[in-house]
């Protein structure tokens, strides 16, 4: 169907370029959540398991609830990224974001249910590849 | 290129613009083959980001003129390709060759063919700061006109 608009609108996308990211948008919220998940999977694991003492019960505790939050948090930062931020022509440059999105996710989740220091490593590997990626489309 | 030539040439990107109305009108070339000088640049521009504002604001529609071949006065809002990263980009002549800019470099002149571009929105625009002077060549168009949206209609001023 004919529309005036479509006629009318330029072809031609000119940049009056900023350096800030225009919005709110910036994987850094992200990375550190998952640098945090890493960090107290390490604390974690510094804790005395057969220890009783009111001390090392409540570090425990703390330690597991930070982990718990700040995998949500990257869940939560990675998703709105995802989509609010990315558009079609980002996606055509970097087909396989989907995929590298639903893996950062899985991985938040895996470092909910375990207290693994690989898992928390791939988590903040995934999430610099994220970050990477959203980088590179400021470029 | 004289004034009769320019307008001649603006009727014909006006037209060109228009699908199925170039060849429609005798004698005027298809695009690409127009006048001699608007090899590349574009006569109509949809502005992106907000380095422009509140001069341009995102989603605005430019009239610009490809038949321009020399940096138009200081303050006119010129089209280029960026020189750190080829993106087509809109800012405003802030020196024109033969200028001094102060750096924190210190002073540097203008070459004959280079012209010194800022956005606006100094505090978060990407321009002659980063990427220095930009060469003649990089010029693509001046705009002149905004066309859309409705309401914010009118020529450009120089600022």
């Amino acid at each position: 169907m004919f529309r005036l608009a479509d006629w009318l609108a330029p072809k031609t996308v000119v940049h009056a370029h900023c350096d800030i990211p225009c919005g709110i948008y910036d994987p850094a919220g992200a990375q550190q959540a998952a640098r945090t998940v890493a960090r107290m999977v390490e604390l974690i694991g510094q804790i005395d398991a057969g220890s009783t003492t009111l001390a090392d019960r409540n570090k425990f505790v703390r330690c597991v609830e930070v982990k718990e939050e700040h995998a949500e948090i990257v869940k939560r930062e990675v998703q709105v990224i995802w989509s609010d931020y990315f558009k079609p022509e980002h996606l055509e440059a970097n087909p396989d974001l989907h995929t590298k999105v639903w893996n950062v996710l899985k991985l938040a989740g895996k470092n909910k249910q375990n207290v693994d220091t690989e898992a928390a490593a791939q988590l903040e590997a995934a999430v610099k590849e994220f970050s990477e990626i959203f980088w590179s489309t400021k470029k | 290129m004289s004034a009769v030539d320019r307008a001649a040439a603006l009727v014909q990107g006006v037209a060109a613009g228009i699908p199925g109305l170039a060849e429609r009108i005798p004698g005027v070339a298809p695009v690409g083959a127009l006048v001699d000088g608007a090899r590349d640049g574009p006569w109509r521009v949809l502005v992106a980001e907000d380095s422009m504002r509140p001069a341009l604001e995102p989603g605005d529609w430019l009239l610009t003129d490809p038949t321009i071949r020399d940096w138009p006065r200081r303050g006119t809002i010129v089209v280029v390709r960026e020189p750190d990263s080829d993106l087509l980009a809109i800012k405003r002549v802030a020196a024109r060759p033969g200028d001094i800019i102060r750096t924190s470099d210190g002073p540097i002149r203008l070459s004959p063919t280079q012209a010194w571009l800022l956005g606006d929105d100094r505090a978060i625009s990407h321009d002659s700061r980063q990427y220095g002077p930009v060469g003649l060549d990089r010029l693509l168009a001046r705009a002149w006109f905004r066309y859309g949206p409705a309401g914010r209609t009118g020529r450009l001023t120089a600022r």
